[in-house]
């Protein structure tokens, strides 16, 4: 597992898509922060992954040459490695299908620079970024065994998806933009119980733990979570 | 472009939604010709009971009148019948079942007192009508029930026919073959066709089922099919516009840093995202409602995104009106860039429409109205400087 990004060492990127103009993008979107650098990438995991292997975040694009890469995406994850995956296939279920084999993190590809290096940034520290295209998924989610959000935490990622703007979610729902932002998180974090186990969800519900976002019998997963290695902080 | 748009709102097909109702319809008089053909072998039973009852039955009995031990018996048992197959015809022939349990209790009381009456003499006579001629009764008394029954009334029939003959001391070989011969022929005939009926309605009715399943699945595969190409034409205008916008770049004719080519790129990009994101094969009412004012919005050059989450739980065109209306309005008032989403799920539809916040139409409204809140529908307005929130919602009651 890639160890957790801190102190001023920059965070190592990768990017894994098929369309050399949409690599030269998100490269350009990329270089605005400093402290993100580009260390590898093309239109092969495996070979990104051999070039670049100390890289913290891989930003993968769900459908490379015509496959969707859900199985990679699965192996990626177990193997404890942060991928945030990025597609222009937003229909909820792709988006839960991703969080549910393990990505760190989905972005839709339309959702532009910020949210690009703001998730990139939160997945390489094991903490959650949840754009707006994803907060619409989980609120949406039709499927039975969803995880159970409380009122507020819908509610919170219902106003997100449709506003994008934290600001006017803090001021509808009259609290402040952190407080909508751990709703949000908090939401995030309990869709760690979906899909197969993976590290890479193991290190975000550990790393929320730390933070104080959620406590593990909220999630009522603690045990089975308990064997996983915790990253180092 | 704008004409294009224009052109693309009018080849807009009707709603599929009023089609997908044919087949209700359809499914309706589907039942009913289930229901003609079974009351065909309704009528055939009955007849075929009363008119053997009446034309053999009748005849037998009369002619065997003298040799009868107990002719008066004979003859109240054969009225008995009459009476009962009679009553369970008529409610036959009125689309009603007769009740089981006390007719075959009445069949069964007769065919033992017509034996025990009927004397050694007319056991296996003609004036013995109750041989031959009461399993068509069972057949009526007895029609669109399981044919365990049936088997279980001939059953009866039989313990009563051997118990007569022991009574009356016919055991001799001779005797209990012509009994076996008399059981099985007079029983084959009404289970055959007692069986024969309802392997036919069974038959009646599944093809009714399946007619109407594949009615519904026309109109469906109709409805998708218009909608598939009510998409493809405008994806085919939309298309064309993006081509022209790339062509004019790569020429040179549309410098890129110019923001009205920009503007025309935007205007291009949203419209494709919007067309590739419909993945409804039959649109709902409520999205088709919001993407024709979103079109509408759109052909005054504003750019928009439209996200539909979930498929809205069919509603009361009341109930759709007021969820749709202030969005629509709300986006004839947009200006700059507007996005639509709408989050359904089985007992909640969210609709909200952002914009940003300018000066216009409804600027001196105060943030966070609450313009009009009912048991239903839920409509909320707020503005912060920074957006124009409109937002509906509908919870199931």
């Amino acid at each position: 597992m890639a160890s957790a990004v801190s102190g001023d060492r920059p965070v190592g990127v990768s990017i894994v898509d098929d369309h050399p103009v949409v690599i030269d993008g998100v490269r350009a979107w990329l270089a605005t922060e400093p402290r993100l650098r580009v260390l590898a990438t093309g239109d092969d995991p495996d070979l990104v992954l051999r070039t670049a292997p100390e890289a913290d975040v891989i930003l993968l694009d769900l459908r490379l040459h015509g496959r969707m890469m859900l199985d990679k995406l699965a192996e990626l994850s177990a193997a404890g490695r942060r991928v945030v995956v990025y597609s222009e296939h937003t229909d909820p279920a792709t988006m839960l299908a991703a969080l549910d084999a393990g990505a760190t993190a989905f972005l839709a590809k339309h959702e532009g620079r910020e949210h690009c290096v703001a998730t990139v940034l939160a997945a390489a520290s094991d903490r959650p970024y949840v754009p707006p295209a994803l907060a619409g998924a989980m609120v949406g989610d039709p499927r039975p065994d969803r995880p159970a959000l409380s009122d507020k935490e819908r509610e919170a990622l219902l106003l997100w998806f449709q506003s994008m703007s934290k600001a006017s979610v803090a001021r509808r729902m009259q609290i402040s933009e952190h407080t909508v932002k751990q709703y949000v998180d908090r939401a995030r974090i309990k869709y760690t119980r979906a899909g197969r186990p993976a590290a890479t969800k193991a290190a975000l519900l550990a790393r929320a733990i730390e933070d104080g976002l959620i406590r593990p019998e909220e999630i009522g997963i603690y045990r089975s979570q308990a064997s996983y290695d915790r990253p180092t902080p | 472009m704008s004409t294009d748009l224009g052109a693309t709102t009018s080849v807009r097909v009707p709603r599929p939604v009023v089609r997908a109702e044919d087949p209700a319809g359809s499914d309706g008089a589907m039942v009913d010709v289930a229901r003609v053909s079974d009351r065909g072998a309704r009528i055939a039973a009955v007849a075929i009971a009363l008119v053997w009852h009446l034309a053999i039955g009748l005849p037998a009995l009369l002619g065997g009148w003298p040799e009868l031990a107990a002719p008066t018996v004979v003859a109240a048992g054969w009225l008995a019948a009459l009476a009962v197959g009679g009553w369970a015809g008529h409610r036959l022939l009125h689309g009603l079942l007769p009740p089981v349990v006390p007719l075959a209790a009445i069949l069964l009381a007769v065919d033992a007192a017509v034996f025990a009456a009927a004397g050694e003499r007319q056991l296996f006579a003609a004036g013995n009508w109750a041989w031959t001629g009461l399993a068509w009764f069972f057949v009526v008394v007895l029609w669109g029930r399981p044919i365990r029954w049936m088997i279980i009334l001939l059953a009866g029939h039989s313990v009563i026919a051997l118990a007569a003959l022991i009574g009356d001391g016919a055991t001799a070989p001779a005797d209990l073959t012509r009994y076996a011969m008399y059981v099985y022929g007079t029983s084959s005939l009404p289970v055959a066709v007692f069986t024969g009926a309802a392997v036919i309605a069974t038959l009646a009715r599944q093809r009714a089922d399946t007619a109407a399943a594949t009615l519904a699945v026309r109109a469906e595969r109709d409805a998708a099919e218009r909608a598939w190409a009510d998409r493809r034409a405008r994806l085919a205008l939309v298309g064309s516009a993006a081509e022209q916008v790339l062509a004019e770049l790569a020429d040179g004719r549309a410098d890129p840093t110019d923001p009205f080519v920009q503007r025309r790129c935007v205007l291009a990009a949203t419209r494709l995202r919007r067309l590739i994101a419909e993945s409804d094969d039959v649109p709902d009412p409520l999205l088709h409602e919001l993407r024709a004012a979103a079109d509408l919005a759109e052909r005054n050059g504003l750019p928009i995104e439209l996200i539909a989450i979930g498929t809205p739980p069919p509603l009361p065109v009341e109930v759709r009106r007021r969820l749709a209306d202030p969005l629509a309005a709300a986006l004839a008032d947009a200006t700059g860039w507007a996005r639509l989403t709408v989050v359904a799920g089985p007992d909640e539809v969210v609709i909200s429409l952002v914009a940003p916040d300018v000066d216009g139409p409804g600027s001196t409204d105060p943030p966070a109205t609450p313009v009009g809140n009912d048991d239903q529908v839920e409509h909320v307005l707020e503005r912060d400087g920074e957006i124009r929130w409109t937002q509906t919602r509908w919870r199931q009651p």
